[in-house]
């Protein structure tokens, strides 16, 4: 398991070694709970994914990823392109065949009663792939066949905002309404868990803000939420928690705010002052770091916010100089991002 | 099941819409109904002998283009792949979509059928057999078709890959070309096509002379489509990108590929096994007239002979029905056949009936195992000239007699004086040959030749 927040023994007075094993796992799994600060009470692991591993051929895509989402989460799984985050997926939802690992879902073994567990998951891929000339309304009442339980299309229709297009060959849609469709298709059997492959990618910025606002309705609805994303300003908008993968391992775990406070990140400064300040004593205040001097706005990056602002102070005090515009821009999970994964640089090297 | 019906009504509704594939279900058979009409328009009922031919081409279209050109096409969007994320199980589509293409063959053959008849074409002798022989090549072809899907990896795959099986079946393995009129190493290939027992079993139900010979061909198309069926569900592929070299489960096609062979085997050694059969198993007798034994012969004898005879359009002992002109190159041969066989010295014998007829079977036998060009209608002319010596009981008698002892008296094996010259391999062939040709004549001559009205039972012309 990914744990971001030390080992249980970190959390009791006990010696963890000497503990039952099997008292041990239950412990950990508790624990881990207790940890997530995301953690609603009612909470309970839905998803577990354990030690996963897949090879294609000489490649291993992924390498032991372990990762736990609660009950009613949406958790992102982020990581540049060959990460792993597609073969992760395409584990989770059936598609292929782990060569190692365990992946429970809502307590079912995926890899033992895959036609149960695929009961209870809804999948929107990247594209809807139904044939080009069937209808939403077709499709809606072919996808719901295959469910035990489905939802009528009448209903989604209207959900998903597509009635007016109910009756219309898929293949004159616009790329909104599939992706809607697409949304749709995974709720015929209404899932107790959502998967999502890339959403938003390829959409124009209303449409990405209408699946952003369904994503956060799934939630409030009680469905627990595990989407794919290139888009770090997306996840850290409606992820309660992300999961960095690299290289096939999960690097980071967390809430974007604790990836954000836990890469100590530089914070970008930007200070406007009434008159040109001597770039020298810039210098000092930047403590070695890199100043862009631009008329009267100077900017730099900082790892100690506290010190920078109380020297800054001072040395406006000392010198005299009017401040206009003072900015700390808190580093963006983009950059904590670039640092995790640029930290890496070949396949077999260590964590940052 | 519930998958299966959603399924099925969702393919149905989109080949409606599909214009192209419409064209390839509905148009094309009736180009191939047109063409067979004018190619054969000189013959006394219009389609009639071609149905096997027409709807086996129809069946072979919508099976091994249609289905796998739809199927991969599907696979190529990532429908299959998104049905793969739902709990449906595989043999609920894999059945949907047999049924979905088996639905549109059948309206196929039945709009080619109605158009036959309203340009002239009599009703089928057996609706019914006809019925289940066009729906046992339909399934089976379909499982050749699923099979072709999972070999394909694109769409252009599949056309490659079913010209290959579609061009040489209609050559060489007697759909579009009258088996009887291909060269022998080409109908011995025949065997090996699943198309030729397709146009068997057709054909037989629709002119309806010999439904006892329609089992085989039945087995062998069941056989085959459900081996084809079983590789191609064991080699499923849900996803485009997959390459078939990727492809785990390819020992299943070992399977599809040993049905092809010992099914061509098996059909091609029945043919020949008959005649010894027959040999084995004769009655001993006692021999009251040693010159004509065939004489203490009943009708209840006759009766009791094995009426199990090659299909009159195969490779094997083909017999034309009268109607049925050569074109005017054979029929000059035919004219001189018939002016030189009352002086053939063979056929004079005075002696010895029995060898007397068994040398003017012998005729038909040798130009049949000799590959004669006309050698479909040389029977004809032999049971005429038959007719001519002897009284029609006598013949019959004669006839079964040589049937039940297929291996005595002595064969004829050079007619080169009639203007057959091709060469024949030995005197067993020869004999195999007459064996059949002994009771085709007889079913003839004793009205056994379904009550049809293009090819009448009674001989004489």
């Amino acid at each position: 398991m990914a744990r971001t927040l030390g080992t249980p023994s970190d959390f009791i007075g006990v010696t963890w070694q000497t503990l039952p094993l099997a008292l041990r796992v239950v412990l950990e799994a508790r624990l881990d709970g207790i940890a997530d600060k995301t953690r609603d009470c009612a909470m309970s692991a839905h998803v577990s994914i354990r030690d996963l591993s897949k090879r294609y051929g000489a490649v291993a895509a992924v390498r032991g990823v372990s990762l736990t989402i609660a009950r009613g989460e949406i958790f992102g799984l982020l990581g540049p392109n060959g990460a792993g985050k597609t073969t992760t997926l395409e584990c989770l939802v059936g598609l292929r065949e782990p060569d190692a690992g365990e992946i429970f879902i809502g307590g079912l073994d995926l890899r033992r009663q895959p036609a149960a567990a695929k009961e209870k998951i809804g999948v929107a891929p990247q594209s809807p792939s139904l044939p080009g000339r069937i209808t939403p309304r077709e499709a809606l009442h072919l996808f719901g066949s295959f469910y035990r339980q489905a939802v009528g299309p009448g209903p989604l229709l209207t959900r998903f905002d597509l009635t007016a297009q109910a009756d219309r060959p898929v293949e004159t849609l616009s790329g909104g309404q599939r992706q809607r469709l697409s949304l749709a298709l995974a709720f015929v059997n209404q899932p107790e868990l959502v998967v999502l492959d890339e959403p938003t990618s390829g959409l124009d910025p209303q449409a990405r803000r209408e699946i952003r606002d369904e994503i956060v309705r799934m939630k409030g609805a009680g469905h627990t939420v595990l989407l794919s994303t290139h888009e770090l300003a997306e996840a850290e908008q409606v992820c309660d928690r992300i999961a960095i993968l690299d290289h096939g391992r999960v690097i980071a775990t967390g809430t974007p705010r604790e990836l954000v406070a836990q890469a100590k990140a530089p914070q970008t400064v930007t200070l406007v002052t009434a008159r040109r300040l001597d770039p020298t004593l810039l210098a000092r205040l930047a403590a070695g770091a890199a100043v862009t001097l631009d008329g009267d706005t100077a900017r730099w990056d900082t790892t100690d916010a506290a010190a920078t602002l109380a020297g800054l102070a001072a040395l406006l005090a000392e010198h005299h100089v009017g401040l206009v515009d003072l900015q700390m821009r808190p580093a963006s999970l983009e950059s904590v991002f670039l640092r995790l994964t640029a930290a890496r640089t070949s396949p077999e090297g260590p964590l940052s | 099941m519930k998958g299966m019906v959603a399924h099925l009504a969702v393919s149905w509704r989109l080949y409606l819409r599909n214009r192209m594939a419409m064209a390839y279900g509905y148009v094309f058979p009736l180009m191939f109904l047109a063409v067979f009409w004018v190619l054969y328009r000189d013959e006394a009922v219009p389609l009639r002998r071609h149905l096997g031919e027409l709807f086996t081409v129809t069946i072979l279209g919508g099976a091994c283009f249609g289905l796998p050109t739809t199927l991969v096409g599907e696979r190529e969007q990532g429908v299959w792949r998104r049905y793969r994320l739902t709990p449906v199980a595989l043999g609920e589509l894999i059945a949907s979509t047999i049924a979905a293409r088996f639905g549109i063959i059948v309206s196929a053959g039945l709009l080619q059928l109605g158009v036959a008849i309203a340009v002239g074409m009599t009703m089928p002798a057996h609706p019914m057999a006809l019925a289940a022989a066009f729906s046992v090549a339909t399934l089976a072809f379909i499982g050749l078709g699923l099979l072709l899907a999972m070999l394909a990896d694109t769409v252009p795959a599949v056309q490659a890959l079913g010209q290959c099986l579609f061009l040489p079946m209609l050559v060489i393995g007697g759909v579009a070309v009258p088996i009887a009129s291909l060269p022998d190493w080409a109908q011995r290939l025949a065997s090996f096509f699943p198309g030729r027992y397709a146009v068997e079993a057709m054909q037989a139900a629709t002119t309806g002379n010999d439904l006892s010979a329609l089992p085989l061909p039945l087995a062998v198309l069941a056989v085959t489509g459900f081996a084809a069926v079983l590789a191609a569900m064991k080699l499923f592929r849900w996803e485009h990108g997959r390459s078939f070299a990727t492809l785990r489960g390819k020992g299943w096609l070992a399977l599809i590929l040993a049905v092809w062979v010992v099914t061509g085997l098996l059909a091609g050694l029945r043919e020949r096994s008959a005649a010894a059969l027959a040999a084995a198993t004769a009655p001993p007798v006692v021999v009251a007239d040693p010159l004509s034994p065939w004489k203490q012969l009943t009708a209840k004898d006759v009766a009791g002979l094995s009426f199990k005879v090659p299909s009159d359009y195969g490779v094997v002992a083909p017999f034309a029905p009268e109607d049925e002109l050569p074109d005017e190159a054979l029929q000059a041969q035919m004219q001189q056949l018939r002016d030189r066989l009352p002086q053939w010295e063979p056929g004079r014998l005075k002696v010895d009936d029995l060898q007397r007829v068994r040398n003017l079977l012998c005729v038909a036998a040798v130009a049949d195992a000799a590959q004669e060009p006309a050698e479909r209608y040389i029977p004809g002319v032999v049971l005429a000239h038959l007719q001519t010596i002897f009284p029609k009981p006598q013949l019959i008698q004669m006839l079964a007699w040589i049937a039940l002892h297929p291996d005595d008296g002595a064969v004829v094996q050079d007619v080169s004086a009639l203007g057959l010259t091709h060469e024949v391999g030995g005197p067993d062939l020869v004999r195999d040959r007459m064996y059949f040709y002994a009771l085709k004549c007889i079913i003839r001559l004793t009205g056994r030749l379904a009550a049809d009205p293009v090819s009448p039972a009674a001989a004489p012309p």
